[in-house]
């Protein structure tokens, strides 16, 4: 390789700030947008969640013979499947930056961490309404396919549905951030993800269905759990249910997503 | 014209583990400032502390007189490098300084003039990073470094992985931009390295600053020289009688080097191969350079100690060796 002089014209001028404007937070949110799809397994992983919602609606309107062909219902597997797999996505985005090293330069760049989590949230949320957006699309032409079928299905869709819809959505999608700031690592994050919403619920309806006093007590600690009013009945939890909502809430999201935030802002960046 | 960087009596200990201990030293503009300790003397901790990646235990370090995290948009003013390897082994390069570049608010076109300037080529800037060589990715950390227009330089192990062309590039590119009135501070743990490049340098050993200063005043500062020639000559016992004579301390030169050492300046050699009608047949300074007193200074941190001789050689493997020896062969 040949050598090419450093020709910046003029000479450096000694450390004047006066010039110089902090990096705004959108351009922060921006630069964490492109990372989230500037890498191969970046842009794989949000188009196989897409095609993972395809699939399922594909198999509820072409196989499934009666009785689940409502717009509503194929929202509700769409949420479903989202909220399974949508929170790999802020995993990936908080994890990259201690797997992959990244943070040296994101926190050198911007040493003000909490501008950084807090663009991070928000590029997060970002894909994460796209995603949705294009969830509804595929619900609709899900319930389009199950009308050609033969099969009558219901289009109308209670805001109260729409909005569980989106509530149980994030609430997944924050549960992914507040546990990848907390464990910094991304196969980790992704178990305790899979923990956290398959074996936890799991465990918690086999101890219910034998101790009476834990199946009162389960909903009151247990997030899954106080979430099933999102997704089923009228999709209009009761009061009691948003008190359960509300306390699970704050032991599985509120806790754990302070308590990461407060690791990042304090973690030695190696 | 004040210092640019200023580390005071900065100390990071991991519980009771002290990685740096009281170091305080400067880096003023328009020189390239040398830091330079073994492996595990501190260097990258204070480094990391200078960009708030580390917090400090005690003490501060300031750039223009500010704290790193105060510098709005710091990219603009630091450039920094301190592990080109710890960036997204699936992004290209090119990728990488879009990302800084888009952070710093810089145009596109930035990334270019960047990419020419390290001498990497569009092709090259195309491929992911874990198809880089470790040059290629260190001349892509010195890019991304630079992107910003940086009044200061922080480099950890800058010529890391470079062959020697990149490194002599990498000098001049240091050399000129300190000519410029910029500010660069760059760590190594090999003397030679600095010793081409830096104008001040900064000597650690086990977290604590052992010397610093430019070349000559560190070597000046340093009372043990005593005048040292080594000679080879055509009569070496001839001439070196003729010194022990003299009262001169005469022994054979360093293993491995042929000829005599005299503990003599080379004036008072050469005069007596005049007197003795010995002829000269090379003759050097053998006073302890930079390397003995970079070794002497850190020798209690180097991980080798300073052994007195080489190590024993391992035991020939013969075939009358007895069996089940520890090392022969079967």
């Amino acid at each position: 390789m040949t050598a090419t002089p450093y020709s910046a014209p003029g000479s450096l001028p000694t450390l004047d700030v006066s010039g110089t404007s902090p990096v705004p937070l959108t351009r922060l949110v921006g630069v964490e947008l492109r990372k989230g799809f500037d890498t191969r397994a970046g842009r794989a992983y949000s188009l196989t969640v897409l095609g993972l919602c395809a699939v399922v609606m594909l198999v509820i309107a072409l196989l499934v013979t009666e009785g689940f062909q409502d717009f509503a219902d194929f929202l509700t597997a769409m949420g479903g499947t989202l909220g399974f797999f949508l929170p790999i996505i802020p995993i990936l985005l908080v994890t990259q930056e201690f797997g992959q090293r990244t943070g040296l330069v994101t926190f050198t760049l911007e040493p003000r961490r909490s501008r950084v989590v807090l663009a991070k949230l928000l590029a997060g949320l970002a894909i994460t309404l796209g995603v949705m957006v294009v969830a509804l699309l595929l619900a609709a032409i899900g319930t389009a396919l199950a009308s050609l079928r033969g099969f009558d299905p219901d289009w109308g869709l209670e805001l109260s549905q729409l909005w569980s819809f989106v509530l149980a959505t994030l609430i997944a999608v924050f549960i992914g951030f507040a546990i990848a700031m907390l464990v910094m690592n991304t196969a980790a994050a992704i178990v305790l993800y899979f923990v956290y919403s398959l074996i936890v619920p799991t465990v918690v309806a086999f101890l219910s269905a034998f101790i009476d006093w834990f199946a009162d007590l389960a909903p009151w600690i247990e997030f899954n759990t106080a979430q099933q009013p999102l997704f089923s009945g009228d999709y209009r939890p009761s009061v009691e249910e948003w008190g359960q909502i509300l306390t699970a809430g704050i032991i599985w999201l509120a806790v754990p997503l302070a308590l990461g935030i407060w690791r990042l802002l304090r973690a030695e960046m190696k | 014209m004040g210092p640019m960087i200023s580390v005071e009596n900065l100390t990071r200990a991991y519980g009771s583990f002290v990685a740096v201990d009281d170091v305080s030293f400067v880096a003023q503009p328009g020189r390239v400032t040398g830091f330079l300790g073994p492996n595990g003397a501190g260097k990258t901790t204070t480094m990391r502390v200078m960009v708030g990646l580390t917090p400090a235990t005690s003490g501060r370090v300031t750039i223009g007189g500010r704290l790193y995290r105060d510098i709005p948009n710091p990219g603009r003013h630091v450039g920094t490098l301190l592990d080109a390897s710890a960036q997204h082994k699936g992004r290209t390069g090119r990728e990488i300084l879009t990302l800084g570049a888009t952070t710093m608010g810089l145009p596109k076109s930035r990334v270019d003039e960047m990419l020419h300037l390290v001498s990497l080529s569009d092709a090259e800037a195309g491929r992911r990073l874990r198809n880089y060589s470790l040059g290629m990715m260190q001349r892509l950390g010195i890019a991304h470094a630079l992107l910003g227009d940086p009044s200061v330089m922080i480099l950890d192990e800058p010529a890391n992985g470079l062959d020697p062309a990149g490194i002599r590039w990498m000098r001049d590119l240091l050399k000129g931009y300190a000519g410029r009135g910029g500010t660069v501070l760059l760590s190594s743990h090999l003397l030679h390295e600095v010793e081409v490049i830096a104008d001040e340098m900064v000597l650690i050993g086990r977290g604590r600053i052992v010397a610093q200063g430019d070349k000559r005043s560190l070597l000046a500062g340093d009372g043990t020289q005593a005048a040292v020639t080594l000679v080879t000559s055509l009569d070496d016992r001839k001439l070196g009688e003729a010194l022990q004579r003299a009262g001169h301390t005469v022994t054979m030169a360093p293993p491995g080097e042929p000829g005599i050492r005299i503990e003599a300046d080379a004036e008072t050699v050469g005069r007596a191969a005049l007197d003795q009608q010995v002829v000269l047949t090379g003759m050097r300074s053998g006073a302890a350079g930079l390397e003995d007193m970079f070794l002497r200074l850190t020798s209690d941190t180097q991980r080798e100690g300073m052994p007195p001789g080489p190590p024993p050689p391992p035991p020939a493997p013969t075939q009358a060796s007895p069996a089940g020896a520890p090392g022969a062969p079967r």
